[in-house]
């Protein structure tokens, strides 16, 4: 017995040591692969969007209407439409920086990275989760469990990663390969927040959830969904002067 | 008759009643000026600091007083106000909101902490308006191009490097969690760079509630009385009465003792550390009393041997001794009252000048003054005839048990 199981630990030892490590490669740039779909999802190669936040908390709720352009993952902007006393509020990010201007004090912003993780205009969102400064592909390492249904990928922040996620798990629908939902976790485990994503509509040739909903666990009654009212793609008018402080000022 | 004996016995000897009268008026006319001072000068400052900071009692929604949070804001506030005016011990009360902030101008940026005041009244319930070191007091109105005006302390004034008629830009967080952002006029600057207001920015109430997304709502109901005194008696009463508003729930009373906690305890320290001081010159004041007593009574042992001779009782010479002296110190003390009336007048209504003024809530305290009332006199008053009255006793004693024989023999 024992002259036969050398020769099979021997097989069981080699599959290990020279079949895992191209197994795992394959798994993480499936993972990316995957992550960096879902991430462009909203955005191909440039995009715009109206968007509706609603912003609910014990004491108020709050509904802003609001357009987005953006052009890969480098630039962004986002303009409020309404209330009325918001109107005009716009915020940009280029690169690795991000702006915020108000219009009623005529006053550019400047977003320091300690802000980042920070509330974006008092909603559930951070600043971070709107312009995606973050690219979760170069700053965690990815794990791929696929179900018959569900790719669930699990993020660890890396060594050198300055994060405030300890973990972040991100379940995606293998059949219309959209994302369903982002979990949160920190340091400890412990689930802070969830992200969902429901209610797949077809803008132009692609077809995604048209609404997020951003629950903190760790605030009771603090929620925070966005509809996306229009998307489309590769439009005309998104073009890099979208993208400067001069147009960050311009009234409109 | 031991009535009119004991009065004998003080006009007869009129040096040695005299100095003792003016031992005991003496420490009568100290302890009273140093108790009236004591007293005058926390009154003032208390007076001072409720009337410029907290009002005498302040109401506020839930536990906003310990945890201020934007949202904790009185909704009816117009229906808890109705209820105040129908009471009668109310003098004014006044309206408040509250919200840190961040002031910015060209030159920079500062932190500030925004109070938007009703002007009309709050000038009638605390002394902000004397607090306008420049320019003009707050308008609920905004100027020809529709800016509200604001006031300003002289720590933003400064690190911002702007002044009246500049803009102040202000941005803070609105209670529907937007982001409150706004435009103000600088009409006036509050306070100098030592005043607690130096950080403060006052804002028409209306223009705060506007700033922060509050419409309709306030933070802070602050009342005055006829005197901070009254603010604990006044807050019992008015709890059941607030309770019963059905349109404002969960409203919490405080006195002015209860909002600004550090405060008042360190003036309560403070106090009774004086009260020590004060304890000590009573002290002093005694020993020299028994000293005098004691005194009189080794002088008289001739005398006192004299009356047990002719048959005199030991509890009608303590009595004897004891009477004397009470009616010596009452005398003495009603005199010295008539001599520091006038002295604790001035104190009162002049006081003395501070060379440098002690800035009290933005309000300058620059003199120290006393304070005349009964306790002022009275207690004073009772303890000097009554300590009299206590020490005359061993000495009392020691006539009363003297042996005749002893006592004649000595000269």
């Amino acid at each position: 017995m024992g002259l036969i199981q050398i020769p099979r630990i021997k097989v069981l030892l080699a599959v290990l040591i020279f079949a895992t490590p191209p197994l795992q490669a394959a798994n993480q740039a499936d993972a990316i692969k995957i992550i960096d779909e879902m991430e462009a999802i909203y955005r191909g190669e440039s995009s715009r969007a109206d968007i509706t936040m609603i912003v609910q908390t014990p004491q108020y709720q709050r509904e802003m209407k609001m357009t987005s352009s953006a052009i890969g993952e480098e630039q962004s902007f986002i303009r409020i439409l309404s209330p009325k006393k918001d109107r005009g509020i716009a915020t940009l990010k280029l690169d690795e920086e991000m702006w915020n201007y108000f219009p009623k004090i005529n006053k550019v912003i400047k977003v320091p990275p300690s802000m980042m993780m920070g509330s974006w205009m008092g909603s559930d969102f951070t600043n971070d989760d709107l312009v995606k400064q973050t690219t979760l592909t170069d700053e965690y390492d990815l794990t791929l469990n696929e179900t018959d249904t569900e790719y669930t990928i699990t993020l660890v922040p890396k060594a050198q990663t300055v994060t405030v996620w300890g973990k972040i798990e991100y379940v995606v629908n293998r059949m219309e390969m959209v994302p369903v939902a982002q979990n949160f976790y920190d340091d400890r485990g412990e689930l802070i927040r969830t992200l969902a994503f429901s209610e797949l509509k077809q803008f132009g040739n692609h077809r995604v959830p048209s609404r997020l909903e951003m629950i903190p666990l760790n605030k009771a009654g603090h929620k925070t969904i966005i509809i996306y009212d229009n998307l489309v793609f590769d439009p005309e008018d998104v073009d890099p002067s979208v993208f400067t402080l001069r147009n960050l000022k311009s009234r409109f | 008759m031991l009535l009119k004996l004991a009065f004998r016995n003080i006009f007869r000897q009129r040096r040695r009643s005299a100095l003792t009268a003016l031992s005991i008026g003496g420490g009568y006319i100290l302890c009273a000026l140093s108790f009236s001072l004591i007293e005058g000068s926390y009154n003032n400052l208390i007076e001072l600091f409720t009337l410029t900071k907290t009002g005498h009692v302040q109401i506020h929604q839930g536990n906003y007083l310990k945890r201020p949070k934007i949202h904790k804001a009185i909704d009816n506030y117009a229906a808890v106000g109705q209820k105040l005016d129908q009471l009668e011990e109310i003098k004014s009360y006044s309206f408040r909101v509250f919200a840190p902030a961040l002031a910015y101008s060209d030159e920079g940026n500062h932190p500030a902490q925004v109070i938007g005041i009703d002007p009309d009244r709050e000038q009638t319930t605390t002394l902000v308006k004397e607090k306008v070191t420049a320019g003009h007091y707050l308008t609920d109105q905004p100027d020809d191009d529709g800016y509200f005006q604001a006031m300003i302390g002289s720590g933003i004034a400064e690190s911002l490097e702007i002044g009246l008629g500049d803009d102040l830009i202000l941005i803070s967080e609105g209670a529907d969690g937007s982001i409150a952002n706004d435009v103000f006029k600088v009409g006036a600057i509050v306070g100098d760079r030592n005043s607690v207001d130096k950080g403060n920015v006052y804002l028409p109430l209306n223009a705060a509630q506007t700033f922060l997304a509050l419409e309709g709502r306030v933070h802070e109901v602050v009342l005055t009385l006829d005197s901070y005194k009254e603010s604990e008696s006044f807050a019992k009463r008015l709890q059941p009465g607030l309770s019963s508003l059905p349109v404002a729930p969960d409203l919490t009373i405080s006195t002015w003792q209860q909002v600004e906690v550090d405060f008042y305890k360190s003036m309560q320290s403070d106090k009774q550390g004086n009260h020590v001081t004060l304890g000590i010159i009573l002290f002093i004041v005694f020993i020299g009393v028994l000293n005098t007593v004691l005194m009189s009574v080794l002088e008289r042992t001739r005398e006192f041997g004299v009356l047990k001779a002719i048959g005199s009782r030991p509890g009608t010479i303590l009595s004897l001794v004891a009477m004397e002296t009470t009616l010596l110190a009452t005398m003495s003390v009603i005199v010295s009252f008539v001599i520091a009336l006038p002295v604790m007048y001035w104190m009162t209504h002049v006081g003395f000048a501070l060379s440098e003024p002690i800035d009290v809530g933005g309000i300058a305290f620059s003199a120290f003054r006393g304070e005349m009332s009964v306790p002022v006199f009275g207690i004073p008053f009772l303890l000097l005839i009554s300590f009299a009255l206590l020490i005359s006793i061993p000495p009392g004693i020691r006539a009363a048990k003297i042996s005749p024989t002893q006592a004649m023999s000595s000269h």
